[in-house]
């Protein structure tokens, strides 16, 4: 049976209606069309679903959509604002972080999410904070040089 | 991967979600954290009709000072516990194994509750829980009842909870200003990592600070179960610290573990591990408990 639940999502509330055994992750790629949360492992190895949940990141593939109700979510589609990308994502831009793409939102949540708590972190805090996401293409130097570079330009 | 059919239970409280489990029988599990259960769920591995979550229950979410004893709530996650100031002062080692479980995405899910009943050999909150001498309360509709947590676990993936329990609280008694205590995990990679080897140790010194009072060696992922290596224990116990004592210990500690060969390791390289790392956590745990 379908349940009725509300959460804010990017600061704009919703009201869905959901099967319990929907996780998070389908509900936003899936239902809302939200696809820049990306689906990898889907067993919460790899990162590149992390959402950023009442302040913390989390796998969104291992959170039921249910437990989400009357939570705040945060997605990558939430960072950008009308004045242009996020500091984090202009320097990963800027810095090669990003080659195909598809750790990036995940990368970028956690690494906001880092800077939120220690605006100025040394490589090795960055490194743990950004473990559980995973990257085959960059080699993950460009992306701390990236995280680092905009902790300078953020503080 | 599709999460098989189930109905979902959000009771607000310990009692309500022990009525449900009492109704629902073996056909209900309590989610916690979910960083288990719904793995083995997309895998298929597991099927339950019903998913009763605990994490709406404000009372599990707690660490409480009570008496000398410390009570840690069921879905506590591994995050709160690395972050915890109550657990930094005197439970280090928890701290310790807490801070490295999983990833830091996990950290922020996965519960100490969940982390116990998992029962997996390797995990890492079972050896520093075990080396302050920790008890799990399970409750039921039947009762209450609070365990040894070295009792609980019967084999990977088995312990004692019965299915119509639930595991609502670790309590630790707050070890004395004159003991400490370390944990350290073995793994080839820092992050999102099974233990080949972990290893907790605990030693509490006399009034002088020379003699072992009191000592636990915990060794994870070398048996089917946490394991307390009883020969270390015993050399340590009334004996004066020095360097060769915990050498011994550790050799100790590797003829009592029984690991076992697979791909991530032989059982050789387990078991001289065990010694390597008992002799390095008895040496946390003494620097530790020297600074007090």
């Amino acid at each position: 049976m379908k349940r009725l639940i509300t959460l804010t999502i990017n600061g704009k509330e919703y009201e869905v209606a959901v099967p319990p055994n929907l996780t998070l992750l389908d509900l936003l790629r899936y239902e809302l069309g939200l696809t820049g949360t990306k689906k990898g492992c889907d067993v919460g190895d790899c990162g590149a679903c992390t959402v950023i949940m009442d302040g913390k990141p989390v796998n969104s593939c291992l959170v039921l959509a249910v437990q989400a109700d009357g939570r705040d979510i945060l997605t990558i589609e939430g960072v950008e604002t009308e004045e242009g990308l996020h500091p984090i994502q202009q320097a990963f831009v800027e810095k090669g972080a990003v080659q195909c793409g598809f750790c990036t939102p995940g990368m970028i949540l956690s690494a906001k999410s880092l800077l939120e708590r220690n605006p100025r972190p040394t490589e090795e805090e960055i490194r743990t904070a950004l473990s559980g996401n995973l990257c085959r293409c960059t080699g993950y130097q460009k992306i701390v040089e990236a995280v680092k570079d905009a902790s300078e330009k953020l503080s | 991967m599709l999460l098989p059919k189930f109905d979902y239970h959000e009771p607000l409280s310990v009692d309500e979600a022990c009525q449900i489990m009492s109704d629902l029988g073996e056909k209900a599990k309590p989610l916690a954290g979910g960083t288990d259960l719904i793995v083995n769920m997309k895998k298929k591995i597991l099927s339950p009709e019903h998913l009763v979550a605990l994490s709406r229950i404000e009372d599990l979410r707690k660490i409480e000072l009570l008496n000398g004893s410390v009570r840690i709530g069921a879905c506590v996650t591994a995050a709160e516990l690395a972050e915890s100031q109550e657990i930094k002062r005197g439970l280090g080692a928890l701290g310790q194994g807490a801070g490295i479980l999983g990833s830091p995405l996990i950290r922020n899910l996965a519960t100490v509750a969940g982390n116990l009943v998992s029962a997996r050999p390797a995990a890492d909150l079972p050896p520093p829980l075990m080396a302050y001498g920790a008890e799990v309360v399970l409750k039921s509709r039947r009762g209450e009842r609070t365990l040894p947590l070295e009792t609980f676990f019967q084999g990977p993936g088995q312990t004692l909870l019965e299915i119509d329990e639930i595991l609502t609280e670790i309590i630790i008694q707050r070890p004395p200003e004159s003991a400490g205590a370390g944990y350290i995990k073995l793994g080839t990679r820092k992050a999102l990592e099974i233990s080949l080897v972990n290893v907790a140790a605990y030693v509490a010194l006399d009034s002088s600070g020379t003699t072992i009072e009191a000592a636990r060696v915990v060794l994870g992922a070398v048996a089917p179960t946490p394991l307390r290596s009883p020969s270390a224990e015993k050399l340590l116990i009334g004996e004066k610290v020095d360097p060769s004592l915990f050498e011994k210990a550790g050799q100790a500690a590797a003829k009592d573990s029984r690991p076992i060969d697979d791909f991530r390791g032989s059982a050789q390289y387990r078991r001289d591990m065990v010694a390597v790392l008992t002799r390095r956590a008895l040496n946390m745990a003494l620097e530790q408990a020297r600074r007090a």
